[in-house]
Formats: structure tokens, sequence, C-alpha cells
């Protein structure tokens, strides 16, 4: 009995402590791979400054790093039945930085200037085909048809817009001295040296953000931001390779963070332009192609076994990746079968052109490729092209019948890679098939997750059996922190929300 | 120079194809190209580059959105910074040691000279930069890693881009130096009975000097335009971390723009070289 009095005692006192909310504080220094072009989302067109941006502003939802969605500025929403109206209903008392009230106008702002011409990311709002303002806190945006991937629109790009002051200092006033609703506001913008944003204080999530100041320091070379980490100029770097990730981890006051990168890396198949006609149009010399490729021995051999072998276009953490699915086994004898099979026994010649230097190791990937393939009778005609030229064609028209890429895709969805890769008239589409058409209809319009989830799964068995492509692997992402830094959780696009974020002094 | 900068960025392939979503439909490509010229035949947006170039207009930044004008003037003080304190260190060794070698040919400092003259023209300048950071900012934490925020941030990249140009100016100095030494009018000096320090000073000094005039204009010219390593290393906000991003990004007319700009600094400096040589050698003024 006295011991819970004294529990109860204990609470009592302590309850004023739970209920005042801690003030933000101290210093987060974030070093960034590259100077940030814009701090206005729609003409942010590298991770670097998405994610930089993305601190000053809320958009109506969001993603964290699982994959999960979140209410943001929209408390609530409704779809139609018809999968085509989305009502929001906004969250009332926020303001924008400078004061300005935040309604539903403000998302009228964000799709408005956000059809700006010019602008490099007009696909964000291009999807939208009305905007309704029905009450100050409740907007409905229309689609033209149902739309699945209009919800990643949502999260990437609809960041609420002040339209008072944006009418004040027009785009490229604002794009000069941003203001949002989000937790950080801008102070000072140094190019090619520094970011320094101040948490702000009316920010509508009580108890976040969690530290004052974030400085984001731009530093190109990745052995200086290894070296700076390691004298504590900065407390967070990322684009670590493993030797470095290594040689940090035996340090004490720094942390190695690890997780898969959604990109996956492949060798396509072109049943258009110069792929026409050739022997991979035959399924069984695609099959051949996936079991002659020591995969395995390319991510043990040049990345350390740091990564994951791809078994499709649905990678690890997308919605619907199906983890029964395994990657094709390394089979040189099995591939010879297939060959002899599809009546190329005595092997034949093709081309492949790799993009120069365009990721970690990809040269090298481009050369193992043309051994394991000599090995089984291919004879490969490698070709490298720089990366201006390699992607300056429409499906590839500048490569040869296969090339080797890597694809990412926004917000844990398959699909915008899928459908870029695969459908008719997309500009960097290489291999057309009525049945993955199909498939990509059927999901871009399905807007319950579920049911997406089981397409997903059909889809990727689909490309499995019939692979238009050889997948390669799935690659680990390192970055660091110094041990002072908690709440620190990076999303799969190497982007990152810092709301969460402390510092100890 | 506007003829092979214009069309030698333009090899490298369509902007277009950098810039724009990857998912994006050839409609959304065709907008982005025509809001940015592209799509105009590529003699037309010669001219047009050309008359605006003449007309001091160097454009906007396809990447930054900015005016290129105004992204080059944010960026030239640091760049001015470092290349001054680099030169400044080069001239503060090099000119004594080069004289001090030059006179004491075969000395402990001769040797010491003819070192750094080696070192300085042989190490790559991005490795020094490395080992410099290795060195004196992660072990024995002296000097901080990167940025611009003090005079300390600039004691390392200032280093690592003098080190070329002074061993260029040590072994031209001792080379001018014994060189001089062997004039008649030093002979007469001598046998005139003036002392080695007034013959040092007055005489051999000054004349071996001259020939180091133009090339401090060249280096100078060439810190500024080839920091470029040495500034990335650094994080040091430069025009030369401005270029190398232009480049990386397809930013054509951000990469024509500081081209032209670094190239007419050139010029510039050359003409001031060729006018501060008719000062000092009166022998140049004759001809």
């Amino acid at each position: 009995m006295r011991s819970t009095i004294l529990i109860l005692l204990a609470l009592l006192l302590s309850a004023p402590a739970l209920l005042v909310q801690a003030q933000p504080s101290g210093e987060l220094v974030i070093a960034l791979p590259n100077d940030p072009t814009a701090l206005y989302i729609a003409n942010a067109s590298d991770v670097t400054t998405i994610a930089v941006t993305r601190q000053l502003y809320d958009g109506l939802l969001w993603l964290d790093d699982k994959g999960s969605l979140h209410p943001g500025l929209a408390e609530r929403w409704e779809i139609s039945d018809d999968s085509t109206q989305y009502t929001f209903y906004l969250r009332e008392g926020v303001t924008f930085h400078n004061g300005e009230p935040f309604t539903a106008e403000a998302i009228v702002a964000a799709w408005e200037y956000g059809l700006t011409p010019g602008n490099e990311y007009p696909q964000y709002y291009s999807s939208a085909e009305s905007v309704e303002v029905l009450d100050d806190f409740t907007v409905r945006v229309t689609t033209p048809e149902p739309d699945a991937l209009f919800v990643i629109d949502l999260v990437e790009g609809w960041f609420a817009l002040p339209p008072r002051y944006l009418e004040e200092v027009g785009l490229e006033g604002f794009q000069r001295a941003p203001v949002g609703t989000g937790p950080f506001m801008l102070e000072e913008w140094v190019p090619g040296d520094r970011i320094v944003m101040r948490a702000y204080p009316d920010y509508w999530n009580p108890g976040e953000p969690k530290v004052e100041r974030v400085v984001l320091r731009v530093i190109p070379d990745a052995s200086t931001r290894v070296a700076a980490i390691q004298t504590g100029e900065v407390d967070i770097v990322n684009r670590l390779n493993v030797e470095q990730a290594t040689l940090l981890e035996s340090n004490a006051d720094v942390r190695v963070i690890s997780y898969p990168n959604d990109r996956v890396f492949y060798v396509a198949f072109k049943n258009l332009n110069s792929g026409m006609g050739t022997p991979i149009e035959s399924r069984q010399v695609r099959q051949a192609f996936n079991y002659a490729i020591n995969r395995p021995g390319i991510l043990q051999a040049l990345f350390g076994g740091h990564g994951q072998l791809a078994t499709g276009f649905t990678a690890i953490g997308n919605l619907g990746y199906d983890p029964e699915l395994k990657p094709y086994p390394y089979d040189p004898q099995r591939a010879r079968e297939l060959l002899a099979e599809a009546g190329y026994g005595d092997g034949f010649s093709i081309g492949l052109t790799c993009p120069a230097d365009a990721y970690t190791n990809i040269n090298e990937v481009c050369l193992t490729i043309q051994r394991d393939l000599a090995a089984v009778g291919v004879d490969v005609e490698l070709q490298f092209l720089t990366t201006s030229k390699f992607w300056s064609e429409p499906n590839y028209g500048s490569t040869g019948p296969m090339f080797v890429d890597g694809w990412s895709t926004p917000a844990g969805e398959a699909l915008p890679r899928i459908e870029g890769a695969h459908y008719p008239g997309l500009y960097y589409n290489s291999w057309v098939d009525d049945g993955i058409t199909a498939y990509v209809d059927q999901l871009a319009s399905t807007i319950d997750r579920e049911e997406r989830a089981a397409l997903y799964r059909e889809l990727s068995r689909y490309l499995f059996d019939d692979p238009p492509f050889v997948y390669l692997y799935t690659l680990n992402i390192f970055e660091a922190t110094t041990s002072r830094v908690t709440g620190y959780r990076p999303l799969p696009t190497e982007t990152w929300y810092l709301n969460q974020v402390a510092v100890d002094a | 120079m506007l003829v092979l900068v214009f069309f030698t960025v333009r090899l490298t392939g369509d902007p277009v194809g950098l810039m724009v979503a990857r998912n994006a439909t050839p409609e959304q490509r065709e907008a982005f190209r025509v809001a940015h010229g592209f799509d105009r035949p590529l003699a037309e947006q010669f001219i047009g580059y050309l008359g605006n170039a003449l007309g001091g207009d160097l454009g906007k930044s396809l990447r930054l959105h900015l005016p290129n004008a105004e992204l080059i003037m944010q960026r030239l003080p640091a760049t001015m910074e470092l290349a001054l304190a680099a030169l400044l260190l080069s001239l503060v060794i090099a000119v004594p040691l080069g004289i001090i070698s030059g006179v004491f040919p075969g000395s402990p400092l001769d040797l010491l000279a003819r070192l750094i003259g080696l070192a300085g023209q042989t190490i790559p300048s991005f490795w020094l930069a490395m080992i410099l950071i290795l060195v004196f900012a992660v072990n024995l934490r002296l000097f901080p890693t990167f940025g611009r925020d003090s005079l300390e941030h600039l004691v390392l990249p200032a280093v690592a881009l003098s080190v070329a140009s002074m061993g260029q100016m040590v072994r031209l100095l001792r080379s001018a130096v014994l060189e001089v030494s062997r004039e008649n009018y030093i002979r007469t000096a001598r046998s005139k009975g003036l002392s080695e320090i007034v013959i040092t000073l007055r005489h051999v000094t000054p004349n071996a000097l001259i020939p180091l005039v133009s090339v401090v204009g060249v280096n100078f010219t060439y810190m500024l335009g080839g920091s470029v390593y040495i500034e990335t290393i650094f994080a040091w906000p430069g025009l030369g971390t401005l270029l190398n991003d232009a480049i990386n990004d397809s930013d054509f007319p951000l990469v024509q723009a500081i081209t032209i700009f670094i190239a007419a600094f050139a010029i510039g400096l050359n003409l001031l070289t060729d006018i501060a040589y008719d000062l000092i050698d009166p022998r140049a003024r004759q001809r």
C-alpha cells in the first residue's frame, strides 16, 4: 500500500515535467554530397536537393522509412467511389514561417505554381485535373482517371505554398527566400557552401523538431566527408563506399548505418530499335543469360556482398515484393542447354552498351558479364558510352540490343520503374509486351494497396518467367552519424525527415 | 574561345536527358527543351548566345535558375581569396629560397630549394590535398578539414594550391640568379669592391626577379581556373566547385559563362603583366 502511494506521488510530481514539451536544442551538422540546386520542390531534381527542401515544407501526407503513409497537413482524407476525387480535411491553426495562415488556398498554390512552364518536375502536378477549395480547410483534388501513383505525387511534390507571399515576390523571389510550414525555416543559404535552418517555433506538431539549428554543409569529395566525421566537424555523412564504412566502423564516436537502396541494376534486352530481329527476342535466350551471368560472384567480388540479388523490378521493401521468388541461380550448364534448345548451340554475337562510370564499379560489372557470356559461347561486343550520350535518345536508341543500367523508384512503389521501362510511348522504355502493358494499366488504376500488392506479385512471376532483363542486384547504402545523433532514419530513397532527429549537447 | 566552349559542351550530349524525370513523357521533355531554347537550330542558338555574351549577358543557369553572372560573382570572392593566399604563400617562400639557392649553389638550403622545386612540379596537388587533410586535420587536429569559415580554413587549401607554383618559382629564380651572377655588370660591381650582400640585393635580385613577373601572372590565372580539384576536395565554395557541379549537371550555359569569364580574366591579367613588365624593365620599353 505504502509503495503504491509512493508511486502515485512520484507520478504526480513528475506530471508537470511530462506536460512541458522539451524545447528544440543543439546544432546538427549534415554533410551534403552536392550543392542543392533549388529549395523549391518542383525544381528539386536530385535526392540531396529533395531531402534538404523537405525540411522547409509539409505535404498533405508523408511516408516514413518503412513505407507507411501518415497524415501531414491533411488530418484525414476520403477517396470517391470512382477513385478519381480526393477530399482532404486540412489541419487548422497552421502558419507559414512568415506568419501567413495556412488554408486550402495553399494547396491550390502548390498545384498552380507547380505547373509553371520550365519547372523541372511539372508531372507531380499535371496528374491532377482540378483543385477546388470547398471551404477554408477542405480541398478536393480530381484526377482524370483512377491513378494509383497519384499518392506518390502528393507525398513527393504537393507541399503547401503561401499564396499571398508568392503573389508578392513571384516564383523567382520565392526560390531565393522560400517560406513553408515545415519544421525548419531557412536562415541562411550560401550557395556551394552551406544552408542553415532554424527550428520553426510555431510548428504545428508539438515536440518537433528536436534540434534548434541544422547546418547543411556541401562536401563534394567522399574522402573529405569521411575525414570531417572523424574530426567531429559534421554529424551525418552519406554516400560512403564499403571501404570508407569499414574504416569508420572502428571509430568509437561514429555509428555506421546501412540499408538497401531502392535501385535495381539490370541488363536490359531491347525488342525495339537495335534489338529487333536479334536472338534475344527468344525467351530461352533471355533465360539462358539469366543463368549464365555469375551474379552472386559479381555481388561478392565487386561489392563485398553488401547487397541483394534482384529477382525483378519489385525490390525488397517495395509494395508487393515477393520473398518466395528466388533469384536465378548461376548455372552455365543450364544456360548452354537453353541456348541449344533455342537453336543457338553454336553461339552468336551481340552488342552490349555500358554507361561508363555512371554507377559504382559498373564498368567492371559490364566486363564480367562479357566474360561470363563468352563462357557459354556468346560473343559480346562491349561498348562504353558517356552517360549523357547513353541517355540521349528515346528508347535507348544510342545503345546496342542490350545495355546495363540501374533504375530507382520513389516511395516504395515499383510501378514508376516498371512503367518507365515497359509502357509503350514512354521515353525510356526498351521492351514492349502486351502482357506487361495490361498489368501496368491494371496496377495504375488500382488504388487499393492490398489489391495492388497482389498484382505486383503476379507481374513479378510474369517478368521472371519471360524475363525482359537479367536482374542483377540492389546495393546497400552506407551512411554514418556521430554517436551524439539519435532518431536519424533515412528512407530507402536516400532522403530523410529531420523532425525526430536529436543531438546530445 | 567563345566558339570552342559553345560547341565542345554540346558534344557531351543532351542536357534534357539528364535533367528531366526518367518516366517523363516525350511531350514533357519537349516542353522543357522549348522553355530553355534547346529546340532551336544550333546556329541560331549560337548567334543568340554570341550576341548576349558580347553585350555582357552571360545567360541563366539551367539547374540553379539564376543569372550566371550573379552566380559567378557569388563565388568569385572565395576563389580570389584562395588564389591570392596561395600566390602570396608561394612568393613568400619561393623568393628568398630561390635567391639563396642561386647565390649559394650546393649549400643545404640549395638542396632544400631543389627538393621543393622538384616536389612542387611532380606531386599532384589533389593527392597532396588529401595527405594534408589526413595529417593536419584528422590526425593532428591542427586545422579544419573543409569549408571557408575562418582564416584557419584557408591554410590547408592554400598550401595545396601553392606547391606547384612554388616549385616552379624556386627553380626559375635559382637559374635566373645563377645566370645574372655571370653577367658582366655583376663582375664590374664585384671589381669595384662592392660587398657580396650589396651585389646580391642591389644588382642580382632586381634583375633575377624580372622573369618572375610573367610567371606570377600566368600562375595566378592557373590558380583561378585550375583550382577545381583543390576546391572540390576542401569543399571550398568558389568558382572551381561551381564549374565542377555545372559540368556534372550538363548545365551548358553556366559552363560557358564560367569558362568565358576565366578566359576574359586571363586576358586582362596578361595585359596587366605586360604593362608591369614595361614599368619594371627599362629594356622592354625601348623595344
